[in-house]
């Protein structure tokens, strides 16, 4: 006999968080854009809209937390509703990622880039689709794709990589690229974290399907946090 | 003292087989829960450990169960002294209709068990333990049945412990409880196993989670037989069951 008001309550709970994800990757897609595009007023946009992204976070925490004093799920119901709470942190700190590059955007304002965007346009790419491949993994309880998502983390870290060492060129070029190339570094890092972010959220993922703990760890990549922050 | 190991351990109604091949290693001083759905022979499981069932006609068991090696089965065990050991708690609380104080005496009388001290200090010691004294030290003489029924199940409770048993078994003993005088018991339970061992069974899967250090999941054969599909420590039992069977039931995606 199936619990319907249980398993109705956990279904919308698992579309809240693909809204919620597709808040984020959009906030993450756009902010690049902006950036690209020098569209100061979107990017203003999406910094003041970052408020309703945290507001969901929250609503999904509080039902997450209601289904639990009310319903009392056990096993594999239980693990579900935990990495619900877990993978609604991880979107909502991605989002503040999207709103610092937004914010970074802002602050470069209308002046040239030092350098056309290639590369970390790609890297949002990459970021975005390994984000929404996770949360369709977890939409269908894929623990294969959730295994694997994580691995490719190595070709975002890797275009981090080249974007640094590209920055650093142009820094030693001429000494008044430093503060763009500086601001330019942290979209990088920000783009670099959303991909580490995904890691955890698969982790979670195959957690909850399997009830065992499996750290989905790649190299770090060179010039990455050197605290191994995750 | 009390830890038990029960080996292939099947039971007969007649010709109907109710438990088929249980094997359990209870720990000592551990609460070990059993959880199911109804008929699945937890209940039948628990009458077995002290040979409960030997009073229903045509009940037949085999297999072995040892009570700290000593095997309970064995031709000539003295099931008085076995229930001493092995005491039980039932679903209703059940005091006599006698007053408070004999209801706890009535066991070191009969068995003659408080040779080491005087039965006033057994049956103090016992309501102590029971957590009921001092809401009835001053009403000894009092009827059993005029106390509330969270009271009773912990009168029932000292009744056991005043003949020293060194296993407890509980059969739902909370079911006719409020959720107050449970977690009374509850409580109970825990400071308990500092010197007993506690096997309940309950149809309250949160009780099961919140009390005790491993579970039991009993289930029906093809032969609708009950057996032990799934044993392990509670947290593992409640938050990643190995048998599909065990996460189906406790999540109530059957027979919830």
């Amino acid at each position: 006999m199936p619990r319907e008001k249980f398993e109705h309550d956990l279904h919308r709970l698992q579309d809240e968080i693909l809204e919620l994800g597709a808040m984020a990757e959009r906030a993450i897609s756009e902010s690049v854009q902006t950036l690209k595009n020098k569209d100061i007023v979107h990017a203003q946009s999406i910094i003041d809209a970052d408020r309703h992204i945290n507001e969901k976070r929250y609503a999904i925490e509080n039902e997450a937390l209601t289904l639990i004093a009310t319903q009392q799920p056990m096993a594999g119901d239980l693990r579900t509703l935990a990495a619900i709470l877990e993978i609604a942190s991880e979107l909502e700190r991605m989002a503040d990622y999207a709103k610092g590059i937004a914010n970074i955007a802002v602050m470069i304002g209308p002046e040239g880039l030092i350098k056309p965007l290639v590369d970390v346009p790609r890297m949002a790419v990459k970021a975005c689709d390994m984000l929404h491949r996770s949360l369709e993994a977890f939409l269908r309880q894929d623990v294969d794709a959730a295994r694997a998502i994580p691995k490719e983390d190595v070709e975002v870290d890797a275009l981090y990589e080249k974007i640094y060492r590209e920055l650093i060129t142009y820094i030693i070029a001429d000494p008044k690229a430093i503060d763009q190339a500086t601001r330019l570094t942290w979209v990088a890092h920000n783009l670099e974290r959303v991909a580490d972010r995904v890691g955890n959220i698969c982790e979670r993922i195959v957690f909850s399907i399997t009830g065992h703990g499996e750290e989905l760890d790649t190299p770090p990549a060179l010039g990455s946090d050197p605290s191994g922050r995750r | 003292m009390g830890g038990i190991v029960v080996r292939d351990l099947s039971l007969r109604y007649g010709t109907r087989l109710a438990l088929q091949g249980v094997s359990m290693d209870i720990e000592e001083r551990q609460i070990t829960a059993l959880i199911g759905p109804s008929g699945c022979g937890k209940s039948t499981f628990l009458r077995c450990i002290n040979r409960m069932n030997d009073t229903i006609p045509g009940a037949r068991a085999q297999g072995t169960v040892r009570l700290d090696g000593f095997d309970v089965y064995a031709p000539g065990t003295d099931v008085v002294k076995l229930r001493m050991r092995v005491g039980m708690v039932f679903q209703r609380p059940n005091p006599f209709p006698q007053s408070i104080m004999d209801n706890v005496a009535f066991g070191p009388r009969v068995l003659a068990t408080h040779r080491g001290g005087s039965l006033a200090d057994v049956v103090e010691k016992s309501l102590r333990s029971a957590d009921l004294w001092d809401e009835v030290k001053d009403s000894l003489k009092q009827d059993a049945l005029a106390l509330s029924l969270g009271q009773q199940q912990r009168l029932c409770i000292a009744r056991v412990l005043a003949v020293s048993p060194e296993v407890i078994l509980m059969d739902e003993p909370c079911s006719a409880l409020d959720p107050i005088a449970t977690l009374r018991i509850e409580e109970l339970m825990r400071v308990l196993t500092q010197k007993y061992t506690i096997m309940i069974v309950t149809h309250n899967m949160q009780q099961a989670a919140r009390v005790s250090d491993r579970t039991g999941f009993f289930w029906l054969n093809e032969q609708r037989a009950g057996i032990l599909a799934e044993f392990g420590a509670t947290e593992q039992i409640f938050t990643s069951p190995r048998d599909r069977r065990t996460e189906d039931y406790i999540t109530g995606r059957r027979f919830g």
